[in-house]
């Protein structure tokens, strides 16, 4: 992409920092819902979001400079958030199950307990 | 040459806005529901439809190269990893919610054969119309 044409250059340059800074408000926004959320799953949702935002601005970004190995972090980002918001739900399903179990064990105990008194 | 130079940035432009446009549907969605499983679904348009839209109108604008090739990989490979990641935090919002009633329609059919329905309790005194 080399353009020779001077108002082409700048018609790219505006449009590209346009939509950088729309989607930089709109990271702000799902930064808020991420803060807001009131479940665990909302949370994750929004981290979900704020990474595809973010792919979008390093894609802009490494067509804008022309500079092709940004689009290499584009792909490991990717990857890399994908595997985060796997691990994310795996992990909060463990802790739930391990906060049952326990919250079963104290139930058992103090039932165990008032037969003991008794 | 120049006019095809012009169409390759009011293409790529366009389908770009088509995305950020995408993107401001999938924010206005996640702030307006009330639950997760519904700002889920206002959520993953974006993650496949509006990076998919961005990162088209970028191929467009960086023409024939290697890095279109590598922009083309990162859009499969999102068409790939959403659903899946979506139907992930589906389950575990279904696995960890204790008080389900409180927050979907929900159907069981019981040994006789007999149809019992569960509706939000805060929507139980409207007249039939559920979500």
């Amino acid at each position: 992409m080399e353009n020779r044409i001077p108002v082409l250059e700048q018609a790219y340059e505006v449009v590209f920092v346009t939509a950088l800074v729309i989607l930089a408000i709109f990271l702000m926004l799902s930064l808020i819902r991420a803060i807001i959320g009131p479940r665990v799953a909302d949370r994750i949702v929004a981290i979900n979001m704020m990474g595809t935002q973010t792919l979008a601005i390093i894609a802009i970004l490494a067509v804008m400079k022309h500079e092709g190995y940004l689009v290499d972090i584009c792909l490991i980002y990717a990857m890399t958030s994908f595997l985060a918001v796997i691990v994310l739900s795996k992990v909060y399903m463990g802790v739930y199950r391990q906060r049952k179990e326990e919250r079963a064990g104290q139930e058992k105990q103090k039932e165990e307990c008032g037969y003991g008194n008794h | 040459m120049e006019i095809i130079e012009w169409l390759q940035f009011l293409l790529g432009s366009a389908l770009l806005v088509l995305g950020l446009l995408i993107f401001l549907i999938q924010m206005v969605g996640v702030f307006r529901f009330k639950y997760v499983l519904n700002r889920m679904h206002a959520a993953a348009m974006g993650d496949t439809l509006g990076i998919g839209c961005c990162l088209l109108g970028l191929i467009v604008m960086s023409g024939f190269s290697f890095t279109s090739l590598k922009l083309l990989l990162v859009i499969i490979f999102l068409w790939f990893s959403s659903p899946v990641s979506s139907h992930l935090i589906a389950r575990l919002e279904v696995t960890i919610d204790e008080e389900k009633e409180q927050h979907y329609k929900q159907q069981e059919i019981t040994a006789d054969g007999a149809v019992v329905t569960r509706v939000p309790r805060a929507r139980e005194d409207e007249d039939g119309t559920v979500f």
